[in-house]
């Protein structure tokens, strides 16, 4: 670009194309920033409304942080809707003696650097505690800042390593991949009486956390894996690996993915002509595993999780109620396992009338709490919830065994 | 020996696709010597259009796909128009305006179609097919039919039409096209037309092979860019010979690194285009800028 030799007017015509670029650029920008940016309700919008109706007393800030655009949007909304339906019952039966909890939403896209951004930014508005993230990788990127800061966080992410940290403010609001792995590879093992199991997984925080977990269970039956490949996280085509395990004739595949990487492996595994069983943890039974890979393909997966189903008792028959009524869609394992960490929560918050860090996570393991998932006690480490149960996928529904 | 025919079959299906997004780099570079950094997105916003249409619609996916492809070059076109006012000042200018329209058709995916993305299941029955232990799928053959049909009336229309001719001459001498009686606005205008449509092509067929998201484009724009460099950018054979090689270069490095794939893919690509800076078909490249 030479623009000292131009002519005047052409010069002109460049700074007028420059604007307009930049107001273009600008306007792009914005679109972006406000459809990725604050996903859904206007919620930085909330807290000022708020300040200024002043008899009542103040509400009691919480912020939610999830994935609401990219590849793992679902596991944010449906983190976000359990919360939400949470927190929206007990406001209405009066919030929490006397305060209603104020509920903001905040989009980490999936990236490590917007959660860890995200998390500063709730801190500094003076938030009691952290819902997020549904990625264990990010959940992990955010721990040291909330430990510092002493605002407790409860995650969906399920990987150990969460538990590993040395921090007394991390939760998990299920339960860790070993527990659903050694469920799981009991399962295979004695039930199916199968040990020619073949293993793909990714390195993410959640993929690495199932290798880990369902190898050290195999491992401790006296079984080797046929194949154990492990893949990265953003890759959707694995007709390379997949054909090195079908080379092992395994009559079951182990996969330790997120939903719609599951669902692609188990896709792409059919059409290589692979006929093991695909067997794994919680994002088997999804609908987004089963929507992705195809009734067909998924028909007969084997799947572990501590919430198989809504009609398993009155809680969950009442709760799937609700759920439908407020967002119009089917809850859940997801939903109902973010419902019991906020249900804990805001019991806690009703216990102790001092929400600082230290003083509520004392209160959260001083409860025993009844939920949709099972019994949770949380222990020392942020484990709550101790037991899953196995369904089979039928025709594109988790059955029971 | 099986298991590298085998991964060579899975490496050339992807590779056609990366083929026809490198295509569409390539014809609109080598017309106005413009990389239109917008295609990435113009790749997610046909995927959708097809998936839409045969997913949510239920129309038949020729139907799908045909419309699909129109509606991707009538977007091509409004994204032509809006920027021709730059082509003739200064061409980095519209060069960051096409990056600015690939932010706003993310941005416009995720407002019309939401952030969850569409599952597409295969349009014809995906058989597997044993030929010697080495396992072919119909849908696999499906995509490289359909690519290399497109492939062959891109050629035909540039090397045989008049105004494929004409739209040559414009990118190799705008003036003297101009004095010629060309119009070279007409001929960008082309040009972003067919990129988009080959876009749009492109990405209905990867749809049921992988996921449909509003990030579709960047796993398969940037690897598209990359296969049009490695053939050399602005050739269509160096396009269709970069994508397939592209392809194979991804299938054989997940192999034995399958954790690191995309790693190795791209340092295989650094090292490729270290021994060969202008691609495989550099040569006849296109330099206006």
């Amino acid at each position: 670009m030479t623009i000292e030799n131009e002519p005047n007017y052409r010069k002109g015509n460049m700074q007028m194309a420059r604007l307009r670029i930049l107001a273009g650029l600008t306007i792009a920008a914005l679109v972006a920033f406000a459809c990725g940016g604050t996903a859904g309700t206007g919620a930085t919008a909330a807290p000022s409304t708020a300040a200024t109706a002043s008899p009542t007393p103040d509400p009691i800030r919480v912020t939610l942080i999830g994935s609401f655009t990219g590849q793992n949007a679902d596991l944010g909304n449906w983190m976000w809707n359990g919360v939400k339906l949470a927190v929206d019952e007990a406001n209405a039966a009066g919030g929490v003696n006397g305060r209603k909890i104020d509920l903001i939403k905040y989009d980490d896209q999936g990236q490590p650097t917007i959660a860890t951004d995200l998390t500063q930014r709730a801190i500094s508005e003076k938030t009691v505690m952290i819902y997020g993230a549904n990625l264990s990788t990010l959940s992990l990127a955010m721990i040291p800042i909330i430990t510092a800061a002493k605002i407790p966080q409860i995650t969906s992410g399920q990987a150990p390593a969460l538990l590993q940290q040395n921090s007394p403010y991390i939760f998990i609001d299920s339960t860790t991949s070993v527990v659903f792995d050694q469920t799981l590879a009991k399962y295979v093992l004695n039930t199916m009486k199968i040990n020619s199991i073949a293993m793909i997984s990714n390195n993410g925080t959640y993929g690495k956390g199932e290798h880990d977990s369902f190898l050290a269970e195999l491992t401790k039956a006296g079984v080797t894996p046929t194949a154990d490949k492990v893949i990265a996280p953003d890759v959707k085509d694995f007709t390379a690996v997949l054909t090195e395990i079908r080379g092992t004739n395994p009559k079951v595949l182990f996969i330790g993915a997120e939903e719609v990487q599951s669902g692609l492996i188990a896709k792409q595994a059919r059409s290589l002509g692979i006929s093991a069983t695909f067997v794994g943890a919680a994002p088997i039974g999804t609908p987004t595993f089963v929507q992705t890979a195809g009734v067909d393909v998924a028909e007969g997966s084997v799947m572990t999780s501590p919430y198989l189903s809504n009609d398993t008792n009155a809680k969950t028959k009442a709760f799937a109620a609700a759920y439908q009524k407020a967002f119009n869609s089917e809850a859940e394992f997801h939903g109902a396992k973010a419902y019991d960490g906020m249900s804990i929560f805001i019991q806690a918050m009703k216990k102790t009338s001092d929400l600082s860090g230290p003083k509520l996570i004392e209160a959260v393991r001083s409860i025993t709490y009844d939920g949709l998932l099972g019994q949770f006690k949380y222990d020392e480490v942020g484990l709550g919830l101790h037991a899953t149960q196995i369904g089979i996928l039928k025709a594109g529904k988790i059955v029971a065994q | 020996m099986t298991y590298v025919l085998q991964t060579l079959v899975g490496g050339l299906g992807m590779g056609a696709v990366y083929a026809l997004v490198a295509m569409g780099f390539s014809i609109v570079y080598r017309t106005m010597g413009l990389v239109n950094f917008a295609h990435a997105d113009v790749v997610m916003i046909g995927a959708f259009l097809a998936a839409t249409l045969f997913v949510t619609m239920h129309l038949p996916f020729a139907v799908a796909i045909t419309l699909a492809v129109l509606l991707t070059a009538v977007i091509g076109l409004g994204m032509e128009r809006i920027l021709r006012p730059l082509e003739s000042k200064d061409l980095n200018l519209m060069l960051i305006g096409t990056i600015g329209f690939g932010i706003m058709l993310q941005s416009v995916a995720i407002v019309v179609w939401g952030s969850f993305g569409i599952a597409v299941p295969t349009p014809i029955p995906n058989v597997p097919i044993d030929v010697g232990g080495i396992i072919v799928t119909t849908y696999q053959l499906f995509v490289l039919a359909v690519s290399g049909i497109v492939m062959l009336l891109l050629y035909l229309f540039l090397d045989r039409t008049k105004l494929g001719t004409a739209m040559q001459s414009a990118a190799m001498d705008r003036s003297a096209a101009t004095a010629m009686g060309v119009n070279v606005a007409t001929s960008n205008a082309i040009a972003f037309a067919i990129g988009s449509a080959i876009a749009a092509v492109a990405g209905a067929l990867v749809g049921p092979l992988l996921y449909v998201n509003p990030t579709l484009g960047v796993y398969v724009g940037i690897k598209g860019f990359a296969a049009a460099i490695l053939g050399g950018f602005g050739s269509i054979p160096g396009a269709i010979v970069g994508g397939l090689i592209f392809g194979l270069i991804e299938a054989f490095a997940s192999g034995p690194l399958s954790a690191y794939s995309e790693l190795l893919t791209f340092v295989v690509f650094a090292l490729a285009m270290m021994v060969r800076q202008t691609g495989i078909f550099g040569e006849r490249t296109v330099d206006r800028a």
